[in-house]
């Protein structure tokens, strides 16, 4: 039951990676038009996917507390 | 009477966080003695080259988000950008990374959410208490309830992250020791385990403890300057142009 339950709570994982996804294509489509703005726009890039990947890492830790932490 | 005394039951990962303040601590008092000693007419040399290049980028970092207001605010983003970067990469150690104990990100987040408290009191003064009833006092719940959002998701997201490195690399160093050792029987006992984890792990171990730590770093002292500029009103936020208009 733990196994499922954490199986069940990884599939938060989805739509932030689906969300990383649009962010880096909206990013190379900028780079792509204007090229002299490369370097502001990947660090931009890279705060802006640490920051989608917050709800990821929120699942992965809700998933990680039932398989190790609670119902044993 | 005094056989219990000093006989604390310290967890592994707040020893490793005093270690790393005591690192912290140490670097700023040799790189202020050797600033306070230096000639200020000649180049600085090595290490207090590097504090002067950090010292400028940061302070410049905080005039881009939090304006003018608070001069000194570099200095402690500065101070937590060393603690948590340096607390990041001190699982390469081999010690316990104090990031994956709770208490060390909720202190951390806890700072934040009180210097949001204490700037935001300090600037606006009786005005302070309108945020709780912000559109109408209807919402005092709802604006109980939200105010503990940046506490959460700051703490959540550096222990969330630390977590799940360290869980993925155990994950995959016990993986490896055991297909190693399989793979490797006619070697004895103890010795055929250790073929196969060096390398991956070292490329994991740059990706989760080197990478990740910075990018998590810039984004907690990214998160913070933004909450703190937030609670400064506009009027006090003089922005370097305007401030260059009125000397001239």
């Amino acid at each position: 039951m733990n196994l499922m339950a954490a199986a069940v709570a990884i599939l938060g994982v989805m739509p932030s990676a689906l969300g990383e996804g649009i962010v880096c294509a909206h990013v190379v489509d900028g780079m792509s038009r204007n090229p002299e703005m490369y370097s502001k726009l990947r660090t931009t890039m890279i705060l802006a996917c640490a920051l989608v990947e917050t709800t990821a890492i929120y699942s992965l830790l809700i998933s990680i507390l039932i398989l190790f932490g609670i119902g044993k | 009477m005094f056989e219990n005394f000093l006989k604390f039951d310290i967890p592994g990962e707040v020893i490793s966080s005093l270690l790393v303040m005591l690192i912290v601590v140490l670097l700023a008092i040799y790189i202020g003695i050797r600033a306070h000693f230096q000639n200020p007419l000649k180049k600085p040399k090595g290490l207090l080259h590097i504090a002067e290049i950090g010292v400028s980028y940061f302070d410049n970092f905080v005039k881009d988000i939090t304006g003018t207001a608070l001069p000194n605010f570099g200095g402690f983003i500065m101070g937590v950008a060393c603690y948590l970067f340096l607390a990041f990469i001190f699982g390469l150690t081999g010690l316990p990374s104090p990031v994956t104990y709770m208490a060390v990100p909720l202190s951390l987040g806890l700072l934040t959410f009180l210097l949001i408290h204490i700037i935001s009191a300090r600037f606006t003064k009786i005005r302070y208490f309108k945020r709780y009833i912000d559109p109408m006092p209807v919402f005092l719940p709802v604006n109980l309830l939200s105010m503990w959002a940046p506490l959460l998701s700051l703490t959540l997201r550096l222990f969330g992250n630390a977590i799940a490195g360290w869980a993925l690399l155990t994950i995959v160093e016990v993986g490896l020791r055991d297909a190693s050792a399989a793979i490797f029987s006619a070697v004895p006992a103890g010795w055929n385990e250790i073929f196969l984890a060096p390398i991956p792990l070292a490329l994991l171990h740059a990706y989760f403890d080197l990478f990740s730590g910075l990018i998590q770093t810039i984004v907690f002292i990214s998160l913070t300057a933004i909450f703190i500029g937030q609670e400064i009103p506009e009027e006090l936020n003089i922005s370097p142009l305007q401030e260059r208009r009125k000397t001239t």
